[in-house]
């Protein structure tokens, strides 16, 4: 099958009738699952792989990769409206999203956060469908040495985030590499951390602790000053007036092109690369966004800017993701390993056969994520509306029903009691945090690229040596580290003698 | 706790339901008509033993008249969701699938956290044995395993963590049969290892069968040696490890070793449920799960997708599982210095 036959035939087959109702169900069903918190795109592909068993290949793999596709959209709503993340690859979309909220634009920046999503899947489903023709050569590039030096190219950004207060920041940073580091050891099978508690030989879950953070420590703040979630503005925004945000958001979007293109290639980029996921995505979006704007000061207090980034990174993780799953069988995140099962309750082989004989199949993927993405946007739009009057709902009911929801999420996510508490703990830890300004962005990086930094730059010392990193690809990606690093001083380094100054 | 709650749960349902004892004295079919049988996955969705539960689940609904579902209870390898099992009410409604030669591993080693006994579950009966296999990257020189056992350079051996059967394989096998090979470990997972081997960072790796296949269609690797005694009809072609030992100076020595390792792959991925469940029920479900297994709709289906069965009935599974752990202390000693990775 040549590339122009299995394009022209996935895209017949997604568009066809067998197939498109299955399409559009999976991403309502993606978007539902989105919007309760805690509740992931790993959940509603597990959930969507039991009514594989009956379904025609094309329908079936639409059906679960639209469930798995859309459900950042559904999470960014979340995130923008109550202040909690729908997911944790939302989490970066927490700092300017609420805050434009209170500021009465909660319909720009939801308008802007879906436009983000689709031009972020369309941009990851582009070129996962350029990269057909050398996908194994693509995938097989990064290895533990260039993992390792990118993930602290990564951790880096920790200087862009916390550029206000350096020092806190470093802290934040550290204490999230620390936790990474609970549970069993991968090299030496030592339990670390644990105190004995077995609930923590796999180490924290990242449900839990995003929630905690996040979502439980808004709670406590909503609990402790009243009032409802959105803060400043008088009573919910009318319909037409919520319609009119939306396209604003959507226009702001597009203005901003040359971010969303920039933030979509970090997002496909890290969705490649197995095992840093797409909470990192957002994250590393959010520092580039924050780091090449004009207006740097406005991040964190409602810059448009700052829901693109990380918005549009989210969703090109997708396209990225798959494409070692297709190529080898090998699924980068727990989601694509359900992808992978649903792969073979269909019948259907990944690697070259899948790359050779199947291609429409692969492009069957690729519409997926165009059209659900879409389907998303549309949808998630017109939601905004019901859902945005509940922000004005006051914090005496608002807070034990979302709590509940929240535990819940944090609950379902492993089906474990011990991260209900995990939760709890790290909403205590996220209040105190934002009342005495850590960054708690900075303890997520931290604690997201932990395991891979240490993981890789153990397999980078034993399989190539201690000069592991002056191989061409690690040197270049460390030498940008540290220019980057000696910029970002540099500039902290001037901003205070400025300050000095006047 | 939530065993307590659970329990609590279950006792006071049957306070509620009244004579609790009837219950009992139900006849075991009628019992599980429209009942709710929990199936626990000890691991993540995707993967085999997943895959396998999801296969077989529609099959034993069929044959028992209960709905089956599916519960994933990943963590600490395996060892949260098999000790929840073993701890479960034994009214023969929890039953599951359980990595039966990790657990036993993790006894052997007595892994803190470990609150199952292996020769005391009460066994529907085996899926599959563990049929490993040794993997080898396409670029490497070795095509056969004696290549391996005369390479000139350092092989190097792709492994998970310590413990992990991917690493237990190799360093038990590795020093018996005289291979030079450097142990490199500390990847997540297998699918971790086989990307390494693809780009070469690594040259060879321990796996299943199953997970190995698809890459020798691919010509991604190729298989040189495997575990079971009997070659697989699979893979007919491929030698077995047991056929190296004998004309090797130290066949004496090792021989016990390898049949230790057998004992434990014939483990393999059991179907058990807690210690206790009354006679019939047990009787009953060992013959829908027999059932199941030799529908020959399910049979086709696992044909189609590669996958292996191997079943054997629950009480030859328990002897199996017995089995596995009684070792003399000279060969224990050596298998838990492995397991540890203590050589």
């Amino acid at each position: 099958m040549t590339i122009l036959e299995g394009l022209t035939s996935g895209f017949l087959q997604s568009v066809s009738l067998d197939v498109l109702p299955y399409l559009f169900v999976g991403s309502m069903f993606g978007l539902i699952i989105g919007i309760i918190p805690g509740l992931s795109g790993h959940f509603a592909m597990a959930m969507a792989v039991t009514f594989l068993y009956t379904m025609e290949p094309a329908a079936g793999i639409a059906f679960i990769l639209s469930a798995h596709a859309t459900v950042s959209q559904g999470g960014g709503l979340t995130a923008i409206l109550f202040s909690t993340p729908g997911t944790g690859q939302n989490a970066a979309t927490l700092f300017d999203g609420p805050a434009m909220r209170d500021k009465g634009l909660a319909g720009v920046a939801v308008g802007a956060a879906m436009a983000s999503c689709a031009f972020g899947a369309m941009f990851g489903a582009l070129v996962l469908a350029a990269l057909i023709p050398v996908l194994r050569q693509v995938v097989l590039f990064f290895g533990p040495p260039e993992i390792v030096m990118l993930a602290f190219l990564a951790l880096t950004f920790v200087a862009v985030l916390g550029r206000e207060d350096m020092i806190r920041s470093m802290i934040a940073a550290l204490v999230g590499l620390l936790l990474a580091m609970i549970g069993l050891d991968n090299v030496t099978n030592t339990e670390r951390f644990t105190m004995g508690i077995l609930s923590l030989s796999d180490g924290l879950n990242l449900v839990p602790v995003i929630l905690g953070l996040f979502a439980v420590a808004e709670m406590f703040d909503l609990w402790a000053t009243g009032g409802s979630l959105a803060r400043n503005s008088e009573g919910p925004l009318s319909a037409k007036e919520t319609q009119r945000q939306i396209f604003e958001g959507v226009r702001l979007t597009i203005k901003n092109w040359w971010l969303v293109m920039r933030c979509s290639a970090i997002g496909t980029a890290i969705g490649l690369i197995p095992g840093l996921g797409s909470a990192a995505a957002s994250f590393i979006a959010y520092g580039h966004a924050k780091q090449t704007s004009k207006d740097k000061e406005s991040f964190g207090k409602g810059n448009v800017e700052g829901v693109i980034g990380p918005e549009s990174a989210n969703d090109a993780v997708e396209g990225g993701a798959v494409a070692s799953t297709i190529a080898f069988g090998i699924p980068g995140s727990s989601s694509m390993a359900i992808l992978l099962s649903g792969f073979f309750i269909l019948g259907l082989e990944t690697g070259p056969r899948m790359l050779n004989q199947n291609l429409d199949i692969v492009f069957v993927m690729i519409f997926t994520i165009i059209i659900g993405n879409l389907l998303g946007t549309i949808v998630g739009m017109f939601a905004v509306n019901p859902m945005s009057r509940a922000t004005s709902i006051r914090a005496e009911v608002m807070v034990p029903v979302l709590t509940a929801i929240i535990l819940t999420g944090a609950y379902a996510a492993e089906r474990s009691m011990f991260d209900i508490g995990v939760a709890v703990f790290f909403g205590i830890v996220g209040y105190l945090m934002k009342r005495l300004n850590y960054s708690r962005a900075a303890m997520l990086i931290g604690f997201v690229l932990g395991f891979a930094v240490e993981k890789n730059l153990y397999l980078s010392l034993l399989l190539d040596g201690p000069w592991f990193f002056l191989q061409p690809i690690p040197a270049v990606l460390g030498l940008i580290t540290l220019g980057f690093l000696v910029y970002n001083i540099w500039v902290v380094v001037r901003d205070r003698r400025a300050r000095r100054r006047a | 706790m939530r065993r307590d709650f659970l329990k609590g749960i279950a006792a006071s349902a049957a306070l509620a339901l009244g004579p609790g004892t009837a219950a009992l004295a139900q006849d075991a079919a009628e019992f599980y008509k429209d009942n709710v049988i929990q199936w626990i996955v000890p691991y993540n969705p995707g993967g085999g033993y997943d895959e396998y539960s999801r296969a077989i689940a529609p099959y034993l609904e069929k044959y028992t008249g209960a709905r089956v579902d599916i519960v994933n209870l990943p963590g600490a390898g395996g060892m949260k969701g098999a000790n929840e099992i073993f701890n479960a009410p034994a009214d023969g409604l929890t039953i599951g699938i359980i990595n039966g030669s990790a657990m036993v591993t993790s006894q052997l080693s007595e892994i803190e956290g470990a609150t199952y006994k292996i020769g005391e579950y009460s066994y529907l009966g085996r899926i599959v044995a563990d049929l490993r296999v040794l993997v080898v990257g396409i670029q490497t020189p070795y095509m056969t395993f004696e290549d391996m056992q005369n390479a000139s350079e350092e092989i190097v051996v792709g492994a998970t963590g310590l413990g992990g059967s991917t690493y237990v394989d190799a360093v038990i096998t590795g020093p018996a049969f005289g291979l030079r090979q450097k142990m490199v470990h500390g990847f997540d997972n297998s699918t971790d290892v086989r990307q390494a081997m693809l780009r070469g960072d690594v040259h060879a790796m321990w796996g299943s069968l199953g997970s190995a296949i698809q890459g020798v269609t691919d010509g991604d690797h190729r298989i040189v040696v495997q575990s079971d005694r009997v070659r697989s009809p699979l893979v007919p072609d491929v030698p077995s490890i047991f056929e190296f030992i004998e004309g090797r100076e130290n066949a004496a020595e090792i021989g016990p070793i390898m049949d230790a390792w057998d004992a434990l792959n014939a483990v393999g991925r059991p179907a058990a449920g807690p210690p206790g469940i009354p006679e019939d029920r047990l009787a009953f479900l060992r013959d829908a799960f027999r059932q199941a297994l030799e529908d020959p709709e399910f049979a086709q289906m696992m044909t189609d997708a590669e996958r292996e069965l191997a079943y054997l009935p629950g009480e030859e599974m328990l002897k199996v599982a017995k089995a596995a752990t009684e070792l003399t202390p000279e060969v224990k000693d050596v298998i838990v210095k492995a397991i540890r990775g203590e050589i």
